[in-house]
């Protein structure tokens, strides 16, 4: 999967999870800072990428992923 | 900084007072701190415009939200950052932008969590140093202000506590919330409510100095759980108490001394830091207290009435028994019942019933009504031979409980000494003791903690004025040369100072150290003997042998040079029995001191108070009853007087049962120079003189042993 599908569905599953707009969600956007995410929503979050994406991950790692670009960094190296 | 001395008055302003506030973070749900926060803010009244910021919400408790602070279109003078502390920094860098001049930062997750926390908070601060913010916190519960022209309540505390004199400072959150509970069962209000938590950037001394100069607040009370900059501190409190004339209360936690069993020295042993933190305290004239329930006695005692002038009181009560308590309690506390004046007893014959007891304490009799109380109080309290009056009351069954607490309110108004209470019960006597809080009478539920708090607020009384002589520079002393001996122990990788070398250290601040010479040989003995006359002690000199008499290496009244030749033969045969490993430098031959009394003097330097002097009687005093007193060098000479009269042993030098009374000013004097040479010399890490013999006045002292400990990271000033 390339970079660009891996955004595009990363993007989808934050809009959808934290119910907003896809145009917020930016590559340099901050889950709390920004989108206003809260740890329920965190957690609601890494299941979201898990299911979408097929993956498991590592749950302490994926805490420290602050933003939507970091977020597609962490799951590509999943899916090499 | 956190810890220095600077004020930061102005720094404070925006916290304490803005004129708007953004909280950052704030969040829909209820019950969570982000929300609490804003939601507190704005129940309780604030007087200026409050923002809230949040990624997520486009209004909260129906207040139009904004995305980042940077969107509000006007100027915030105080932000409140609730977000987790992975984001706090982004927060911090956009209120540095925004041109916010103060911030609250209420988040955990920082120097507490350990090292990556450590970290979270070093930036903040460095993103704060950038843009000349200010902050309280992190990890803390947040500031409160109940100046009614602001009214902020910028905490996820319960409830905003009433308008008062008393200003809290405290390290921990939880503690606030409970005591914000306390004091509202005891209608007791604040100025100033602060939680300061990790003390990042402003610190306790910051926020205390800022209290110094607030006009609302008449007392300081702090609850702290560490002292990082305990001289710092000591200055601080000092200034607000002696140029204030404020009251400063501390509770310190963690009174245990881990640490001290593995100090080197007696003094080391002896000064655990508890004890440190004790002498501090009483040199700057802080009253610490040991429970929440003392700190607020003595608080309400201090901030509700007039200071005591003297230690004379007046008892007044309708009940014998607790009449009885009191007197015991209020001399326990070194109160004086007062003897009233001819007049004053006319009154209460006139006045009182034939059985009632007109002495102190007045007993009004158990069916006095307010009439009885009026007449007693006013009268007692218009007695010249009065300094304050402590009412008690039993609630019988004619007792007009309500109505006495009015009237004790009304007639201690009239006058400018201070009405204290104690209205015994529970039930019965609930209504009383509330009118008396709300009218700033002190109550009590106990006469004993009464007479504490009076006696507590007359120490204040004098120690708010007391002037000291700044501490004594003498101008005879060898600094160069002390300095020279320590930096040679230390360039040789010493951790001691050989006993000599101790010696020339003391010699060089002219203390008074016996004559001496090393022997390497026992003909060198007996003619080094013979040259400082007998008698004279000898004892080995060797850097690895600590505990000399332990092993034999110390032998005293050699009275010939025969008996020296033989003492030094006798030390070092011991010395290679018990310590064949030790390395001798030669035997120390030293005059004997004479008849006298044994004291010890005695330096600790502490990382946060830096050098700690100390006083003690000799042998059993010092090892078994720990009886010892201490103070911060430099010591002014009303202190170094202080220090000796704490120690119960004291009077064994001042002439106690028909014993000589010794030199007291002389050991006065070695306490100034032992101080002055620590300042001097930081290379000290450690000294004891034990014993210094004290012999009879006008014979001065002598220093017949000493142990210097010292380290190479002290910096000469």
């Amino acid at each position: 999967m390339d970079r660009s599908e891996i955004q595009k569905r990363v993007t989808s599953v934050v809009a959808g999870v934290l119910g907003i707009d896809p145009a917020e969600v930016l590559p340099a956007s901050n889950f709390v800072f920004d989108l206003g995410a809260d740890s329920m929503k965190s957690v609601e979050l890494v299941a979201g990428f898990e299911e979408e994406f097929d993956i498991e991950m590592d749950a302490d790692k994926a805490r420290e992923v602050q933003t939507v670009e970091g977020a597609v960094d962490f799951i590509a190296d999943y899916l090499k | 900084m956190a810890g220095s001395p600077d004020p930061g008055r102005s720094r404070l302003e925006s916290i304490f007072s803005p004129q708007s506030v953004a909280v950052v973070g704030a969040t829909r749900v209820p019950g969570t701190v982000p929300y609490d926060i804003f939601h507190n803010i704005l129940k309780d009244d604030f007087q200026g415009t409050l923002y809230p910021v949040s990624p997520s919400a486009k209004s909260i408790a129906g207040v139009k939200a904004y995305k980042y602070i940077l969107d509000i279109p006007d100027p915030v003078d105080l932000a409140v950052i609730v977000f987790p502390s992975s984001v706090v920094k982004l927060a911090m860098e956009q209120c540095g932008q925004k041109g916010v001049k103060g911030v609250i930062i209420i988040s955990a997750g920082f120097r507490e969590v350990g090292p990556a926390g450590v970290q979270r908070e070093q930036e903040i601060k460095d993103i704060a140093q950038k843009y000349g913010m200010s902050f309280i916190g992190p990890n803390c519960l947040g500031v409160i202000n109940t100046d009614p022209n602001v009214h902020l309540n910028a905490s996820f505390a319960r409830r905003m506590p009433a308008e008062g004199s008393i200003g809290f400072l405290s390290q921990s959150g939880a503690l606030c919330t409970a005591v914000l509970d306390y004091a509202h069962a005891k209608n007791i209000g604040f100025s100033k409510f602060v939680s300061f938590g990790n003390k990042a950037d402003i610190s306790d001394i910051d926020l205390m100095l800022s209290l110094k100069d607030d006009p609302a607040t008449k007392v300081i009370l702090m609850y702290l759980e560490e002292l990082t900059h305990g001289a710092a501190f000591v200055d601080a409190a000092r200034q607000v108490i002696h140029e204030a004339g404020k009251p400063v209360l501390v509770l310190k936690s963690g009174r245990t001394s881990q640490g001290a069993s593995a100090a080197a020295s007696h003094t080391g042993s002896l000064a655990a830091s508890d004890e440190i933190v004790d002498a501090a305290f009483r040199q700057a004239g802080v009253i610490r207290c040991q429970t929440i329930e003392e700190m607020f006695n003595n608080a309400i005692a201090l901030a509700y009435q007039p200071l005591p002038r003297g230690r004379r009181v007046a008892i007044i009560t309708n009940a014998g028994g607790p009449g009885v308590l009191t007197t015991d309690a209020a001399i326990h506390e070194r109160l004086e019942l007062a003897a009233f004046s001819d007049r004053t007893r006319d009154v209460f014959k006139r006045s009182l019933p034939v059985t009632a007891n007109i002495k102190n304490p007045v007993d009004v009799i158990g069916d006095a009504r307010a009439d009885r109380y009026r007449v007693a109080l006013g009268s007692a309290l218009e007695d010249e031979n009065v300094d304050g009056a402590l009412v008690i009351l039993t609630p019988q069954s004619m007792t007009d409980i309500d109505t006495i607490a009015e009237e004790v309110c009304n007639v201690a108004a009239a006058y400018d000494k201070p009405t204290y209470c104690s209205f015994m019960g529970e039930t019965d006597v609930a209504s009383g003791i509330g009118i008396l809080q709300r009218r700033s009478i002190p109550h009590y539920v106990l006469p004993e903690s009464m007479c504490r708090a009076f006696a507590r607020a007359h120490d204040f009384s004098i120690e708010k004025d007391r002037r000291l002589t700044p501490a004594v520079r003498f101008s005879d002393v060898d600094t160069a040369a002390a300095r020279q001996l320590l930096d040679a122990a230390i360039a040789s990788g010493r951790t001691y100072l050989t006993p000599s070398d101790a010696m020339k250290v003391l010699e060089a601040y002219r203390l008074p150290v016996l004559r001496s010479a090393v022997a390497q040989t026992a003909a060198e003995a007996e003619s080094v003997a013979a040259q400082l006359g007998f008698p004279v002690a000898m004892k080995v000199e060797s850097d690895d042998i600590v505990h000399k008499f332990d092993v034999g290496a110390v032998v005293l009244g050699i009275e010939t040079p025969a008996a020296a030749a033989a003492a030094y033969a006798t030390i070092l045969a011991n010395v290679k029995a018990h310590q064949p490993e030790a390395r001798v430098q030669g035997v120390f031959v030293q005059r004997m001191a004479g008849a006298g009394d044994e004291v010890i003097l005695g330096v600790k330097r502490d990382p946060a108070f830096g050098a700690v002097v100390m006083f003690g009687l000799g042998g059993l005093f010092v090892e078994i009853f720990r009886d010892v007193a201490f103070r911060i060098a430099p010591i002014p000479l009303e202190h170094i007087r202080d220090m000796m009269h704490e120690v119960k042993a004291s009077p064994i030098l001042t002439g106690a049962r028909g014993r000589p009374h010794r030199d007291t000013a002389a050991v006065e004097e070695c306490l100034q120079r032992l101080s002055q040479l620590v300042v001097d010399c930081p290379q000290i890490q450690e000294l004891d003189i034990n014993p210094l013999i004290v012999r009879t006045q006008g014979d001065g002292c002598a220093v017949t042993d000493a142990r210097i400990l010292v380290s190479g990271a002290g910096h000469a000033p």
